[in-house]
């Protein structure tokens, strides 16, 4: 069974992160890490969101405080360590055409540079209840320009879920995070407590972990 | 989501110990281990215990990006 670790988190430098990151990938495959897939905020450009991809599922607790994991953070600068989603992907809606080449991957959409992504880690109480609003909601949400739309169960908190959206353009996501359909008003309940608020942005790329 | 990444304690551990009462990052530690090793999890505990001691859900608007938040 396979694993995706994410997280929202503030970088002080892209930059800099940006090199660690890529300097810290032949470390991963100690980890069990076959991809990472990242995303930059459009209005906040030191937000990120990273995606980390497992096959399998090694023990969670063991993993988020592998050195490997502390040392990923320390060399980018990231004193303040984010909550960190654990969880499987259990609904992949994909809605357009675009969506097709990027059925393989298998921690999130990775979306075309000029496609949007709005994530949310959020509470949605019952699970089943959202994916039979979501199939039933289909065609409506595929009209407002959502592509993909995929849920992902949180492993600790049946209740928790991440949902990541990828919406054909800028202004269709606006739209859709302005006036949303029914099925997705989980997206009311980001930003509260310890959830982060919505992240919209754009892909910065997808990595294959090497040697894996 | 998990909070505190040395010890592995998820949110509802720690909801749970904000419930019960804790309003620091100590006592949250005290309850339920959280923050208690490296304590780089203490601003995301510290917005748990602001979140449980302001106005009920019902009355304030959800946090959303200022952009990207609805009309």
């Amino acid at each position: 069974m396979s694993l995706v670790l994410a997280a929202d988190y503030r970088v002080p430098d892209f930059d800099h992160w940006w090199a660690a990151l890529t300097d810290d990938l032949p470390r991963l495959p100690s980890l069990g890490a076959h991809h990472i897939v990242v995303y930059r905020s459009l209005e906040d450009a030191s937000r990120v969101f990273v995606t980390i991809g497992f096959r399998e599922r090694p023990p969670v607790d063991a993993l988020l405080r592998s050195p490997v994991m502390f040392a990923w953070f320390d060399s980018a600068g990231v004193d303040e360590l984010p909550p960190m989603f654990a969880g499987e992907v259990v609904e992949k809606f994909d809605l357009g055409a675009s969506a097709r080449s990027a059925r393989e991957q298998g921690s999130g959409p990775a979306a075309a540079a000029e496609t949007v992504i709005v994530a949310a880690i959020v509470p949605v109480g019952e699970l089943d209840r959202l994916r039979a609003r979501v199939h039933t909601a289909a065609g409506r949400i595929a009209a407002s320009g959502v592509r993909r739309f995929w849920i992902y169960r949180a492993l600790d908190d049946a209740a928790e879920v991440m949902i990541l959206q990828e919406i054909a353009t800028e202004r269709q996501a606006e739209q859709w995070i302005r006036h949303p359909d029914a099925a997705a008003g989980f997206m009311a309940e980001a930003g509260v407590g310890a959830y982060p608020p919505l992240f919209v942005g754009r892909l910065v790329q997808a990595l294959e972990v090497p040697g894996t | 989501m998990y909070i505190c990444l040395c010890l592995g304690v998820t949110t509802i551990t720690v909801q749970h110990a904000i419930d019960a009462g804790a309003r620091s990052t100590k006592q949250v530690a005290e309850a339920c281990g959280a923050g208690s090793v490296c304590g780089r999890c203490g601003h995301t505990i510290r917005t748990m215990i602001e979140a449980a001691s302001a106005d009920p859900p019902a009355s304030k608007p959800p946090r959303l990006h200022r952009r990207w938040g609805r009309s």
